[in-house]
């Protein structure tokens, strides 16, 4: 094998290192202008999205692909234990990752230009979305876990990137505890099951099924796992944290933690427990002792992942009720979503994980525009209580109607992407039969709450009489001192731009979802034929 | 190594990643908890080399190889931690985590 061989699946990863290097460099050289750093990360970003949606197949750009389309989905050969393998799937949550560090990137070259640490935040960023896309192309569960490090090492770091600022360094530090915990369970649970297994290669996994000595073992280690992974995708119990960091941490880094970070989670469990929700039973041979007995897996892992999934959207969805701040209500809406998504591994059919990808794709975009147009508002110097956002739909038309957007795709109202997720997820759930309808029956359940408080910040927005003086209506000119008012109304064109490419294609997919249903629904029959 | 050795090793490192697990969920002391997190780290990291040794299964030397990659991965976390905490020092004077407490809980 040439080097050039080897390396060329990583292309996009490579774009990506080099981006950061090239920060960090630059930052040495204090060149730090936003201009400059900000600009790197976009282009990054960008050329990384080129680079994906070519190998996906994307017709226009195959000119870019840099794998072959025969190494893509392809098993290994038996008996190999290779550490990573580029699946479609994996290639569709790469874009998706991509997706929401461009428009974070994009949003936030509109920060003052001299802003201190900015250098530091855009080089994180892009350190962060390079782990994110190891994660989607491991199959080891070590490079896995090792992977959502990288990324979870260079998002505490996020948090507290302006190191003046008390509200971002006390949520990284609980950010810190956390993710601490998540990574001790993870690991001990990771060598459990290589205890069990005698191999950390999710392919090797797969295919002993249960059919291992050790079922107290794998059972063990699996739960140890989820407890792990439940961590970094905000699952009812693992979740409190959730809300203070994304209250706490800068707006641009909320959109980033809440639109990309999260997904990587998702990924994790798709790769994860495909296998053991799979798996129909197992019955483990005696002779070990403690470690012997027999155990059903399969069912007994749907039931725990449905259970837990209703868990999340209900008690999100009932808290993101009582919340009287934007990002908290935010917050608590993207945990209920979480709840959403996980919807798919429970069942594991080709039709729920593609339901469950176009969620997370959905929901990437919608919460990523959700917190831009958050952060453009609190740069306008609107205060963070959702009364705050008094008659803001009237004052500011056009921000106030990408923000109505958001939110009501977020609710799920038809010509949506919303709409389409949801709506194929929960059919998935119907067309799987047996007590998967009652996951269908509690999505809908919730989504029918959720419509209460996204409806509540609309309310406020086009309803309620602006608050006097109307601090929207000052844009950044606040005082003769204060720095020369933005482009685009005080928005600037990074964040401008951002919100109205979001906008637009939440409207487009939600018009004719054909554009991306069709290949994640192909890259998810692969994905669940390979596990198998 | 004997199924009663092995049951004895695996009893050490569920004790570590007890103790562990508990200190980070009780200790108010950053430095303490940063330790704690060491102690869980290390269970796992026991657990590789035990099932390395493991003679029955085909674990091989990737369990030796991947104790390695975590006794390294473990390090960087602790540095990051550390950077956290000094920027949380300067900022409020204390490494007391009860008392940090803009954010509600």
């Amino acid at each position: 094998m040439t080097f050039s061989s080897f390396a060329a699946p990583f292309a996009p990863e490579i774009v990506l290192l080099a981006g950061t290097l090239l920060i960090f460099a630059l930052d040495v050289l204090k060149v730090r202008r936003i201009e400059i750093t900000g600009g790197i990360a976009v282009a990054a970003t960008l050329a990384g999205i080129a680079l994906v949606v070519a190998d996906l197949g994307f017709a226009p750009l195959a000119f870019l692909a840099t794998i072959p389309a025969a190494q893509i989905d392809a098993l290994p050969a038996a008996g190999a234990a290779p550490l990573y393998a580029v699946t479609s799937l994996g290639l569709v949550f790469q874009a998706i990752f991509l997706l929401a560090a461009f428009f974070v990137a994009l949003g936030s070259t509109s920060r003052p230009s001299d802003e201190r640490g900015a250098s530091i935040f855009f080089g994180l960023l892009l350190l962060a979305t390079l782990g994110m896309l190891l994660v989607a192309i491991a199959s080891d569960l070590i490079f896995l876990l090792l992977a959502i490090e990288v990324t979870s090492i260079a998002s505490y770091l996020m948090v507290a990137y302006t190191r003046t600022d008390a509200r971002g360094v006390e949520a990284a530090m609980k950010f810190f505890i956390i993710g601490a915990l998540s990574t001790v369970l993870s690991f001990f649970g990771a060598s459990l099951l290589f205890g069990a297994y005698g191999t950390t290669n999710l392919y090797l996994i797969r295919a002993a099924g249960t059919a291992v000595g050790y079922p107290t073992l794998v059972l063990l280690g699996y739960g140890f796992l989820f407890a792990g992974l439940a961590f970094k995708v905000t699952l009812v119990p693992f979740h409190a944290w959730a809300v203070d960091v994304y209250d706490g941490a800068p707006h641009d880094v909320s959109a980033f933690l809440a639109g990309g970070t999260k997904k990587m989670g998702i990924f994790a469990f798709f790769l994860v427990f495909l296998g053991p929700v799979l798996a129909v039973d197992a019955v483990g041979q005696s002779g070990y002792g403690l470690f012997g007995g027999s155990l059903a897996l399969g069912p007994s892992f749907q039931l725990a992942l449905g259970v837990i999934a209703v868990l999340t959207m209900s008690v999100g969805n009932a808290l993101a009720l009582l919340q009287k701040e934007m990002k908290r209500m935010l917050a608590y809406s993207s945990i209920s979503q979480a709840g959403y998504m996980m919807i798919g591994i429970t069942i594991g059919s080709a039709p729920a994980l593609g339901g469950a990808t176009l969620q997370v794709l959905a929901h990437a975009l919608m919460k990523t525009g959700a917190f831009l147009v958050v952060s453009a508002v609190a740069a306008l110097g609107v205060g963070p209580l959702i009364e705050d956002y008094r008659g803001l739909g009237t004052r500011r038309p056009l921000l106030g109607a990408a923000f109505a957007l958001m939110l009501l795709s977020l609710a799920g109202v038809p010509l949506t992407i919303g709409f389409v997720s949801k709506f194929v997820l929960f059919s998935a759930a119907v067309r799987a039969q047996g007590w998967f309808l009652w996951l269908a029956v509690a999505g809908l359940l919730n989504s029918a709450i959720s419509v209460f408080y996204y409806a509540r910040v609309l309310k406020a927005m086009y309803f309620d009489p602006s608050p006097v003086p109307d601090p929207a209506l000052a844009g950044a000119v606040v005082g003769g001192a204060g720095p020369p008012a933005l482009p685009v109304g005080g928005l600037g064109y990074g964040r401008a731009a951002a919100i109205a490419l979001i906008a637009g294609l939440i409207v487009l997919f939600g018009i004719d979802p054909q554009l991306v249903l069709g290949p994640i629904q192909a890259a998810a029959y692969h994905f669940v034929a390979a596990g198998a | 190594m004997t199924e009663l050795a092995l049951t004895g090793f695996l009893g050490l490192s569920a004790a570590l990643v007890g103790i562990g697990i508990f200190g980070i969920l009780t200790r108010r002391n950053f430095i303490l908890l940063l330790i704690s997190v060491e102690i869980a780290m290390n269970a796992a990291i026991l657990n590789f080399v035990y099932f390395a040794a493991f003679p029955s299964g085909t674990h091989g030397l990737s369990g030796q190889a991947i104790t390695v990659v975590l006794i390294g991965f473990a390090a960087t976390e602790v540095a990051v931690g550390l950077a956290i905490v000094l920027a949380l020092n300067r900022l409020k004077g204390t490494i007391n985590v009860a008392r940090a407490t803009e954010l509600k809980l």
